[in-house]
């Protein structure tokens, strides 16, 4: 689910709350600005999506999917949202910093990605 | 003869369905104008952006039109009524024609030329980019938070700026009515405030919303008609223009019928 494009990064992840529960916006902004924080990306909440790196992009994405009420998350092939290569690493330290935030994480990849998540077909 | 009755049969049947699904529309948009819940802070912000791009961007440009057109007009016409013997109809002809019908007019024509061929671009790019299925899939209300701020904003900014043409016409009127007729101020505020009735006044400003509504609501229904394809985008906007130019037409033709009736 692509960002909203007319829309910063501030916009994308505050929306979901502001709409659902009616955030006012200065505690929309400080909610935003914390998530933000915790990845050291404070700098890019009025950047707008094509002015974002891949890293920054899937970050914001997820920021966003736990703004809903219990959220679970589901990652469908994040190797092919990151355009440049990344290990399981990544993606492990990434969802670590917000692990508080959301209740499960699925995620689903192709057979021939096995590999990359370290896994084999062995019992 | 019987495909010629086939095409007229089927081109009425499209126009009918048009005009069923955009009067539908309408009607639900304008239920969720009068609902409190509506009113979220995302959808003010989106209020407030959007008077901002289409009232106050276009202002240095949207003022330079109204003093040139206006005041250009306004001396055309007085030295016709002078020529004709008919000064003492100028406060009539000011507010009936110049002030009721060309200020709406030519408002209306500008902010459709800018800013609603851009939303319909902004809704059809949405639809292309799946952005719009993206705020369905996170429950948002697209009528609340992407439709309706956009269409208050087209009745709102409407309304100001033909109110604005019409101060700026009846400024150049002012200075005008000192140079052909030799009318001092006094003079001039006194028939222009006589000629001006409260169903005018009325009709102008059910005019000017009907006006702001259509042209925001039209481009945004034929947006979302858009495929998921490219090529669909300008199709959509081509549709949308088409569809505002009727509409504007379809509005004054009304307007005139009702206030001479």
């Amino acid at each position: 689910m692509p960002l909203i494009s007319n829309l910063d990064v501030y916009g994308n992840i505050a929306l979901i709350r502001q709409c659902h529960e009616h955030l006012p916006t200065n505690e929309a902004r400080r909610l935003v600005e914390g998530y933000l924080r915790r990845y050291a990306l404070e700098r890019i909440a009025s950047k707008r999506d094509p002015a974002l790196t891949d890293e920054e992009r899937f970050r914001v994405m997820l920021l966003r999917a736990i703004m809903v009420k219990d959220p679970v998350l589901v990652i469908n092939q994040p190797f092919k949202i990151m355009h440049y290569g990344k290990d399981l690493g990544f993606f492990d330290d990434t969802l670590k910093v917000i692990d508080d935030s959301f209740k499960e994480c699925y995620i689903f990849d192709l057979t021939w990605n096995k590999d990359r998540y370290r896994m084999s077909d062995a019992p | 003869m019987v495909a010629v009755i086939e095409h007229i049969g089927r081109s009425t049947l499209n126009i009918s369905s048009t005009l069923r699904d955009t009067l539908s529309f309408s009607f639900r948009i304008i239920r969720k104008m009068f609902n409190r819940e509506t009113y979220n802070p995302a959808m003010r912000a989106v209020l407030i952006n959007q008077i901002y791009y289409t009232s106050v961007q276009i202002l240095p440009l949207f003022l330079l039109a109204s003093i040139l057109i206006g005041s250009l007009l306004i001396g055309i016409v007085f030295q016709i009524i002078k020529d004709m013997g008919l000064a003492e109809l100028t406060g009539r002809i000011l507010m009936g024609f110049v002030v009721t019908e060309l200020s709406p007019m030519i408002t209306v024509l500008l902010i459709t030329l800018r800013s609603s061929s851009a939303m319909n671009t902004e809704i059809a790019v949405m639809k292309v980019n799946n952005e719009i299925n993206t705020l369905l899939r996170f429950n948002i209300n697209l009528s609340n938070y992407l439709f309706l701020p956009r269409i208050i904003n087209g009745i709102i900014s409407v309304v100001l700026l033909s109110s604005l043409f019409s101060i700026v016409v009846l400024a150049s009127g002012m200075l005008f009515s000192k140079l052909i007729f030799g009318m001092s101020l006094d003079a001039y505020t006194i028939l222009i405030l006589n000629s001006a009735t409260f169903s005018d006044i009325v009709i102008l400003f059910l005019k000017c919303s009907a006006f702001g509504f259509f042209i925001t609501l039209i481009p945004i229904q034929c947006g979302l008609n858009a495929t998921n394809e490219l090529t669909s985008i300008p199709i959509a906007v081509l549709h949308g223009m088409v569809k505002v130019f009727i509409t504007i037409i379809t509005i004054e033709v009304l307007s005139l019928i009702i206030r001479f009736i």
